[in-house]
């Protein structure tokens, strides 16, 4: 076989112009296909894992995914807010053995702030009812103090003590920055591969101290309340954006769930993050089977220009297999020869394909974990992976086997003098 | 006494879908380090019987016998195996892998041969060796095949197929390309290297002017 | 061109993986039917987690339905009292620590990566969206020992462990059942559905 792979290195080498454009292709389906399964890989590991331990998200009444993206992965908007009085009521219900309230609405260059209580720190789990840790500091305990996510600390370069500025909205438009008001770094969180990395946490009441002389969504002109006077107001929060439940009885959840739906006062939602989470994964479910679809049509594509290619060559090589022949190589050999250049190509194509994908997930991985709160993308091979390529593999096995083949049947044909 | 290098016996051959035999040969016999020129017109079954003699078809009739081994006792890889071995072939033209160097094309019999690899020693060295005898510039080892000309590349193929010293070489019309002064030369460049390995030579022309170089010769009827 | 054709199937066959929706319609039960019987759990029934001396009716005992005017406030009473039993709906307390296996629909809770760690088992089909939450006596917590994959929101499955008796809501002193789940087993389609 040694000689076989000298030769097919060689032959392949002889055709680079054609045999290049199908490992183009070969490449680019195998791409699609490796990106497709492990941008659902991360997404899916990121999103199971960023909330657990909560039975019931509650918020405005709206779509449920829309929901539990801003609630949990702080993207998106809320349409609506939920009344503090409505958030006491259910909170005091005699099923529900703990409440967080959640304000969103700011950012940090960038970065989603939370408004939350301690008890946040307490209550939040994920992945596998893993609670948070902090690295440095505590929780935020005075009023402009705040606790940032391990990613936040990190891309800024902040440490304890720091003085941040919050800014309203996403923070793009310029003269929304809450500038009179600036908050102190107290605590930094140890990284959880969840949004909350990329969070900074502060109080409630804190929010409601920078909107005192805001009205509807910007500063009042001419009304400037300094920092050092706020707390004589009244913090108390009117609104909150949602609120997280835990219960005594995990079983108890449907029947409070219906009690919130019939809550008469105000439209409210409440979701099971596990149920909401499924529900966005069937639909990402959908979206991912097409494009592995296509991107297996892509690959057949590439496959069946491959075979193409061979094939139409090989009228021209019969007095080159001939010879080969002549030296003692039997049809056999001839049927691995071609064998081993359609494989030698699609290798070749899923190194490529390996190349181009490490490197999109090293560079552009921190980029959808800002833009979608996914988890940095893996740069190693996954399992899932691991098994698409071999599937890949077996197909342009199977797809060699055509033209080899017929290669075989014609060199059986010819012999050592092929009649041409 | 060694047996013959070639012994063939009552040898006819047909296709399975014809009626009429393509090739019948009664006899024909060459002992080692003889040469053999086999003349006869097209469509007389030349390429039937280099096919029979290296063992990719096996006859209808009759056995032909290499070095004391009747092919037809052999199974077709074992017969791969014994051409790779034991055979040598020069054809007409398209001798040479285009894309292969002109090293690498001498050399390739060595790869499908342990035992003419071994034979070798040193196999680069002697493929050198074997061009320098055939009077091929030494510089154009390195060039891929098809840069040469068809002069050229006649004398590579016989290269090929005398490395290893195999102990049958087949030529198949191999100076019907070349130019008619480079003819005589050829075949005498041929005929002393096939002898320097005490090879049989077979030798397949229509060219009856060249049957003077040989020590048989033998006609195929139509 | 037999390949061509051969590599298309292939890839087809390849593609439609099994996501066969299970064809329930809302408050739809499982028919109960014989699990390969499993030799350390006892198959039980929905029902069975009722006690039997429970009867949610109970308020409408003694009234006399058709002497009753439209909107009698003693009618409107008794359908309150009736919903709040069954609220309150107790559990049967022979059933703590008992080794058993009981068909329903899953609402996985927890997950880690594609697999469930936690689930609440129910009755019927949309139990979470569509109809009445089923009483407190009709809903399992189960708590995998191992994580189990290819659960979805209302697949079926036999779940087979040990139930335990749950203190629930700390004033009111409700229970609830809870199960560790040992052993999952998908509850096979009937013929006819998808």
């Amino acid at each position: 076989m040694k000689p076989l792979l000298h030769i097919a290195l060689k032959s392949a080498w002889n055709r680079r112009l054609t045999l290049g454009l199908t490992l183009l292709a070969i490449s680019l389906a195998v791409t699609l296909l490796l990106s497709v399964e492990r941008i659902r890989e991360a997404a899916r590991d990121g999103f199971a894992q960023s909330v657990s331990g909560t039975d019931l998200i509650v918020g405005a009444r709206s779509s449920p995914l829309q929901m539990v993206l801003y609630a949990v992965f702080h993207v998106g908007e809320a349409s609506n807010n939920v009344d503090w009085k409505s958030y006491q009521a259910i909170a005091a219900d005699p099923a529900v053995a703990w409440s967080v309230p959640l304000a969103l609405g700011d950012s940090h260059r960038g970065f989603p702030v939370l408004g939350t209580t301690p008890a946040y720190f307490e209550h939040y789990r994920y992945g596998d009812r893993q609670p948070l840790g902090f690295t440095a500091g505590q929780p935020f305990s005075g009023l402009f103090d705040a606790v940032l996510g391990a990613e936040v600390a990190t891309k800024l370069g902040y440490k304890l003590g720091e003085r941040i500025t919050l800014s309203h909205g996403s923070g793009q438009l310029p003269g929304q920055a809450h500038a009179d008001k600036p908050f102190t770094v107290v605590g930094i969180l140890a990284p959880t591969g969840t949004p909350v990395d990329r969070t900074v946490h502060v109080s409630l009441a804190a929010i409601e101290a920078i909107h005192l002389d805001w009205q509807g969504g910007a500063p009042i002109p001419g009304v400037a309340i300094p920092a050092d006077v706020v707390s004589k107001f009244d913090l108390q929060p009117k609104t909150i954006t949602a609120f997280m439940l835990g219960l005594h009885q995990r079983s108890g959840v449907f029947r409070l769930q219906r009690k919130i739906a019939d809550y008469r006062t105000e439209p409210l939602l409440a979701v099971l993050p596990g149920v909401a989470l499924d529900q966005l994964w069937q639909t990402v479910g959908v979206v991912e089977k097409t494009l592995l679809g296509i991107s297996w049509l892509v690959f057949a594509v590439g496959l069946a220009g491959l075979a193409a290619v061979m094939l139409a060559s090989l009228n021209e090589r019969r007095r080159e297999l001939a010879v080969l022949r002549s030296v003692g190589a039997g049809p056999r050999h001839i049927l691995f020869l071609l064998m081993l250049e359609s494989l030698l190509v699609t290798l070749l194509g899923v190194l490529l394909s390996l190349a181009v994908v490490t490197s999109a997930a090293w560079l552009g991985g921190p980029w959808l974990a800002a833009q979608f709160g996914l988890s940095t993308l893996p740069l190693a091979l996954s399992l899932g992976e691991l098994r698409l390529l071999a599937g890949i593999f077996a197909a342009a096995l199977l797809v060699s086997l055509w033209p080899a083949w017929r290669a075989y049947r014609l060199s059986l044909a010819d012999g050592l003098i092929p009649r041409l | 006494m060694n047996p013959p290098a070639i012994a063939i016996t009552n040898l006819a051959f047909r296709w399975r879908s014809a009626d009429a035999f393509c090739l019948e040969l009664a006899n024909a016999t060459v002992n080692a380090g003889k040469s053999l020129f086999l003349h006869g017109p097209s469509g007389s079954g030349k390429s039937t019987l280099l096919n029979l003699i290296g063992g990719v078809l096996l006859p209808t009739h009759g056995s032909v016998s290499l070095l004391g081994q009747a092919l037809g006792e052999l199974s077709a890889s074992r017969r791969d195996a014994f051409r790779a071995d034991h055979l040598g072939f020069v054809f007409q033209q398209f001798n040479l892998i285009p894309y292969l160097s002109v090293l690498d094309n001498v050399l390739l019999p060595c790869r499908f041969s342990t035992r003419r690899a071994s034979r070798v020693g040193q196999p680069e060295a002697e493929a050198r060796r074997l061009l320098a005898g055939l009077d091929l510039d030494p510089t154009l080892l390195g060039r891929p095949a098809a840069e040469l000309s068809v002069g050229q590349q006649q004398r590579v193929a016989a290269a090929r197929a005398l490395i290893g010293q195999p102990e049958i070489l087949i030529a198949d019309e191999p100076t019907s390309a070349l130019d008619a002064e480079r003819q005589a030369v050829f075949v005498e460049l041929l005929l002393s290297e096939a002898k320097r390995a005490g090879s049989a030579v077979v030798f397949v022309s229509h060219d009856l002017r060249l049957a003077t170089h040989f020590d048989q010769s033998l006609a195929l009827n139509a | 061109m037999l390949m061509i054709r051969t590599l298309l199937l292939s890839i087809l066959l390849v593609l439609s993986s099994p996501a066969l929706a299970e064809d329930y319609r809302v408050g739809e039960r499982l028919t109960q039917r014989k699990a390969t019987p499993a030799p350390n759990y006892r198959e039980i029934e929905w029902d069975d987690l009722i006690p039997k001396d429970w009867d949610p009716m109970a308020a409408f005992k003694g009234l006399n339905m058709s002497r009753l005017k439209d909107s009698d406030p003693k009618a409107i009473e008794a359908l309150e009292k009736m919903k709040a039993a069954w609220a309150e709906a107790p559990v049967e307390p022979s059933l703590d620590g008992k080794r058993v296996k009981l068909a329903g629909f899953v609402v996985p809770l927890e997950r880690k990566g594609d697999a469930v760690l936690e689930l609440l088992l129910v009755p019927y089909f949309g139990a979470c969206i569509h109809t009445p939450p089923p009483p407190a006596n009709q809903i399992v917590h189960v708590v995998l020992k191992k994580p189990a994959e290819g659960l979805k929101t209302m697949s079926a499955f036999w779940v087979s462990g040990t139930l335990s008796l749950q203190r629930g809501d700390s004033s009111m002193g409700i229970y609830g059942y809870r199960m560790t789940g040992e052993q999952l087993d998908p509850y096979p389609l009937p013929k006819g559905m998808k």
